[in-house]
């Protein structure tokens, strides 16, 4: 589903369903995949102003893809919710996908009213990261730089 | 835990398992930063308060008036001397906030289970996703009780009177480093820094890595030795938003024992963006003991 397809999806229904809707997706978070998890142990690609430790690996190839990798403790349903959507949305998607979303992703999936405004601090920041990581990535040189260079 | 100030205050996870049936008389609450981690299972018969969606009106800017708070607590299956035990994630923070706010709406019987959500998983407890529902009751509001939560005004007198101020925030926060991120300047403050004359003591100093409270001889090397506060001086701690200085609250008012303690909940978020009051930023002054 797109970004306009989730948000849609959480509009439509009241907000103890969105409440439903959000404990579905993390569920749903992919397992880290067993490559990743050094660089998560090293404490690369965390998102800091989240209070628990979000692990998020943004590449963008040379054909301009967008290959998202997380983690996100159990402990932490929220963060790996929100997660979990941004890799649904945007993981495997072309970059433009990304740069081109809406700026307050939050507020469309009316997430913010839900949890309030005081708990959405991390999760912005989670997308802020990925915005400005794919922004940063993209079209960053014919040389192969962007693979070579890890995120972060 | 047979030391602290009011020890009755506190009770351990052992306590509560024996006591999970007992829902006439005693009520398990979960209150935690995440809003979604109680319906991921939580302790069988606890129900949830969440800070923002049931404590807080977001067009007041304010804790829910007397009346909403009871019709919460009706709503719960809490009455007037129902027992009502607080537990949730993030070393209690929001337990302790949810305690807090219960007291000021002068509940008498407020406990929490010390160490919280995390000793309770690691220790292999049971959790359910069953959300029980317990008959409505019938609760008297009664008026918020001044004595523990500080206004700004009260609080720009106490900074004038050179009166203890303890910032629990981290070192980083206190300094005046760390501010809002720039795209989001809603979330934050316009500036960084702390309340003059205020102390900084991190709350996390109170916990162990269980998330359980230090004993009170520790608690009293930070607070009274090393940080010279005295438990018979008006205190008044707060935070960025007031969810961990309720814990410092606790601390100071339960465990050491203070008089009389203060939250004040505006914290940084309003103290930063105040016109026409004074901030400073950098390490603590030498302490006045």
């Amino acid at each position: 589903m797109t970004i306009r397809e989730i948000a849609d999806q959480f509009q439509l229904v009241d907000p103890q369903d969105r409440l439903e809707i959000l404990l579905d997706y993390s569920e749903r978070l992919p397992p880290l995949p067993e490559e990743y998890a050094p660089l998560r142990d090293r404490g690369l690609n965390m998102v800091h102003e989240c209070q628990s430790p979000v692990f998020l690996m943004v590449e963008v190839d040379d054909d301009e893809v967008v290959h998202l990798h997380a983690d996100v403790p159990r402990e932490a349903p929220t963060a790996r919710s929100f997660t979990s959507i941004l890799l649904e949305a945007f993981d495997g998607q072309p970059a433009a996908v990304v740069l081109d979303a809406p700026p307050d992703v939050l507020h469309d999936l009316g997430i913010d009213s839900l949890i309030g405004m005081q708990r959405t601090r991390g999760l912005r920041a989670i997308y802020a990261k990925l915005r400005h990581e794919v922004a940063q990535k993209a079209g960053a040189g014919e040389d192969g730089s962007v693979g070579a260079r890890e995120s972060g | 835990m047979a030391n602290y100030a009011h020890p009755e205050v506190l009770v351990s996870t052992q306590w509560v398992a024996e006591h999970l049936d007992d829902t006439d008389d005693i009520r398990i609450v979960e209150s935690n930063e995440d809003i979604l981690l109680y319906d991921t299972g939580h302790i069988p018969n606890a129900v949830k308060i969440d800070w923002v969606n049931d404590l807080q009106d977001e067009v007041v800017r304010d804790y829910v008036g007397k009346h909403k708070f009871a019709e919460l607590c009706e709503e719960r299956g809490i009455a007037n001397d129902t027992t009502v035990v607080f537990y949730g994630d993030k070393n209690n923070w929001w337990a302790c906030y949810a305690f807090w706010v219960f007291k000021l709406f002068g509940h008498e019987k407020c406990l929490i289970m010390d160490g919280g959500r995390k000793k309770w998983v690691d220790e292999d407890r049971p959790l359910t996703k069953e959300k029980p529902s317990f008959p409505a009751t019938d609760y008297t509001p009664q008026d918020a009780d001044p004595k523990i939560r500080a206004f700004r005004d009260e609080v720009l007198d106490h900074m004038e009177a050179h009166k203890p101020l303890v910032d629990v925030r981290s070192p980083e926060e206190y300094r005046g480093e760390l501010t809002h991120m720039p795209d989001y300047p809603q979330e934050g403050a316009m500036r960084g820094g702390h309340i003059p004359g205020a102390r900084n003591i991190p709350w996390s100093r109170a916990a162990e890595e269980d998330g359980t409270f230090k004993p009170r001889e520790e608690l009293e090397a930070i607070y009274l030795e090393e940080q010279g506060l005295d438990p018979d001086t008006d205190t008044i701690a707060y935070c960025r938003i007031g969810e961990r200085s309720s814990h410092t609250w606790f601390v100071l008012n339960y465990l050491l024992g203070f008089d009389q303690v203060k939250n004040y909940d505006g914290s940084w978020t309003e103290w930063g963006n105040l016109v026409g009051v004074p901030i400073e930023k950098g390490d603590p002054e030498q302490v006045r003991v």
